[in-house]
């Protein structure tokens, strides 16, 4: 009676790899079946079910970064699919909060991840680089709700934004030098020091039981 | 030695014939109860108090089921109720300005410069917000079944139904026995009785010539069909405020959760129907109906058109002989937890609207009617094995349309009068979203404001 609910020992199993509470997976689980009709696994189809979502300007690399193989550490390019929940889970590791019992190390590693996640939203052909295109191609798609920016305006924006960043990765560049683009490496040393990853988090509530009570 | 075989046949035969009888009897008896019970009083609109009592009944039995289950549930150390959830993850109310001049703020190292331009970190904002609609969104919530708390001997209520003792297995067995081989056969028989009524009823009455007397006979007969359909759901309904009821010339607006609203209102009023023509059963329904009084139907290429429906609609209205309009204007059944978003057609009319909020009870069975998860037959199934289905209707004084307002604000008021009342959330959310995208133009909202936040200032700075 009731759904089928997931074994305890695979739900230890997805708590040790993503780090979520057993509440936290099985709320998470009830919202994967929402999404996916109660089928097994998600397509991009999937998420046009999500009304608010429409709201958003980079919807569609938000989606995108669902599938990416990047993301889901499947390869270091292309496009999966369909996901299933542990996949599911996977993406949706990336936005815990940082624990603040862990040590430095695992801050940074954790660091890492968030602003890795990041990079392949902007570096949407997987060369490694986000190139002025890529860059411009953000910059057009977060404005391009409002009918009265033209094109060009988008693009003035990005190319400066573009030459902000090159100069703090490369520092003054030749007269012909052509700055290829922001490398992983580079995207980390703009945001070295700053405290970034604290924005990228989500704050899952803790389940707690309602008392019985008479 | 005789043959056994004959003799025992002589034996049997009155045994036979006896029980022939018993149920001949026993039939007879059933049908006369039933005539006595629930026919009668549905043609006299009276009641006996029959449907409150086994209400009361059913409560008493509930809470002993609940209690036994916590006891079962405390001493196997089992979580019994769901955890308590408005969503799963607490959403930020900063806005969108705010977060983005934090998040600039935080990574620029240039505190000199400082006309926002576009920065890296702003798709922080955007993805971060993605992420949580994603994860739990308001208005899919909306649409699944209101999950109960304590549980009421239906298993398709209960999610965490566990063995807990063979007392509650028995009661929940004996529950399904009572509901499937007793109330089902009555219920099915009464709906039947009372739609062949309504049909074969308003047929004749539509023969009579105009006047008094057809418009007496045919109220009559239109509200002893709907109470007795009333009955056939074992509907308990309690009516506040009759004194507003609708009047002719007047459209009456309700929340809409299931097919049975209409039941339910015109069991106790004589409205004017309107909707689209259907085939087979609902089709001879409608065209039966509409000998004895005028309706509405519209045929399925009319429907598209606003203004022709617009016109028929006023027209209905302004002749004031003809009875109050019934409409649903949500477009939709929605779970009744809330209230969703007006369609502002019937508001643009000009007629005096009289709101009417109805609330189920969903303690003895849930009423909403999730389209996209069961058909109509499917739902009638469930709801005649339900328990009962326990409402609350509320008539709200008229409203006209102030001269100031236009009909989305009229709408607006109108809906939020009628959640107010039934203790519903106000939501400014389109009911239309469960089976459409959302319309463009509330896309664009937040990419304008992100982009008059960007392009504004980088005009500024070219300009100084």
């Amino acid at each position: 009676m009731g759904a089928a609910q997931s074994t305890s020992e695979e739900v230890r199993e997805l708590v040790g790899k993503t780090g979520f509470s057993s509440d936290q997976i099985e709320q998470l689980h009830r919202r994967f079946k929402q999404l996916s009709g109660d089928q097994p696994t998600i397509r991009k189809e999937h998420f046009n079910n999500v009304p608010d979502l429409e709201l958003n300007p980079i919807r569609s690399k938000i989606v995108r970064a669902f599938f990416d193989n990047r993301n889901l550490r499947k390869g270091p390019s292309g496009l999966a699919d369909e996901i299933n929940f542990e996949d599911f889970l996977t993406i949706m590791a990336y936005f815990q909060p940082i624990d603040v019992t862990m040590d430095e190390e695992q801050v940074q590693l954790c660091r890492k991840e968030k602003l890795r996640f990041l990079f392949h939203m902007y570096d949407s052909d997987s060369d490694g680089r986000i190139t002025l295109e890529e860059y411009r191609n953000v910059v057009e798609e977060l404005l391009s709700g409002n009918p009265h920016i033209e094109k060009e305006s988008a693009r003035s924006i990005a190319d400066g934004a573009m030459m902000e960043a090159a100069s703090v990765c490369v520092g003054q560049m030749e007269p012909d030098q052509v700055y290829e683009g922001i490398t992983f490496d580079d995207f980390l040393k703009i945001w070295q020091g700053i405290d970034i990853e604290t924005k990228m988090h989500i704050r899952f509530l803790n389940m707690e039981t309602m008392a019985l009570c008479h | 030695m005789a043959l056994p075989g004959p003799s025992i046949m002589f034996l049997l035969l009155p045994f036979d014939s006896l029980i022939v009888n018993l149920l001949g009897i026993s039939l007879t008896v059933l049908f006369t109860l039933l005539l006595v019970f629930i026919i009668v009083p549905a043609i006299f609109g009276v009641s006996f108090g029959i449907r409150k009592l086994y209400m009361k009944t059913l409560l008493k039995i509930f809470a002993w089921a609940t209690l036994r289950m916590e006891r079962g549930a405390k001493e196997k150390n089992h979580q019994l109720y769901k955890p308590y959830t408005n969503g799963i993850i607490a959403k930020d109310p900063t806005s969108l300005e705010e977060e983005i001049k934090e998040i600039r703020r935080s990574g620029s190292s240039k505190a000199l410069d400082n006309t926002p331009e576009f920065e890296l970190s702003d798709i922080f904002y955007f993805c971060r917000k993605g992420m949580e609609t994603i994860m739990d969104d308001e208005v899919t919530k909306r649409f699944s079944a209101e999950e109960l708390e304590s549980w009421n001997l239906l298993s398709r209520t209960n999610y965490n139904f566990q063995y807990i003792s063979l007392r509650l297995t028995i009661l929940w067995g004996l529950g399904v026995l009572i509901r499937y081989c007793f109330l089902l056969p009555l219920r099915i028989a009464l709906a039947f009785t009372g739609i062949s009524l309504l049909v074969v009823g308003t047929t004749v009455v539509g023969y009579l010539p105009n006047g008094r007397f057809k418009e007496f006979l045919s109220k009559h007969v239109h509200l002893m069909c709907y109470r007795i359909c009333v009955r056939a759901l074992t509907a308990i309904i309690t009516y506040h405020d009759r004194k507003n009821r609708p009047r002719n010339g007047g459209i009456c607006v309700a929340n809409h959760t299931s097919p049975i609203d209409v039941i339910i209102l015109a069991s106790d009023g004589y409205y004017a129907m309107v909707g689209q023509v259907h085939g087979g059963l609902m089709g001879v329904i409608q065209r039966a109906m509409v000998k004895a009084c005028p309706h509405v139907w519209f045929e399925r290429s009319e429907v598209k058109d606003r203004h022709l429906v617009a016109k028929r609609l006023t027209e209905h209205v302004q002749d004031k002989s003809k009875l109050p309009i019934l409409i649903f204007p949500e477009g939709t059944c929605i779970n009744n937890t809330s209230v969703m978003m007006f369609k502002k057609g019937s508001f643009e009319i000009g007629a005096t609207v009289y709101p009417v909020a109805i609330k189920y009870d969903p303690q003895f069975g849930d009423a909403f009617w999730n389209s996209s998860k069961y058909g109509m037959v499917t739902y009638l199934l469930r709801m005649m094995t339900s328990w009962a289905i326990v409402c609350s209707v509320w008539y709200l004084p008229p409203m006209t349309r102030e001269t100031d307002e236009d009909a989305v604000q009229f709408a607006n008021r109108v809906k939020s009068a009628i959640a107010r009342q039934g203790g519903l959330v106000d939501l400014l959310w389109d009911g239309g979203l469960k089976r459409e995208k959302v319309k463009d133009a509330f896309k664009e909202e937040q990419q304008k404001l992100y982009s008059k936040m960007i392009v504004g200032n980088h005009e500024d700075r070219s300009r100084s």
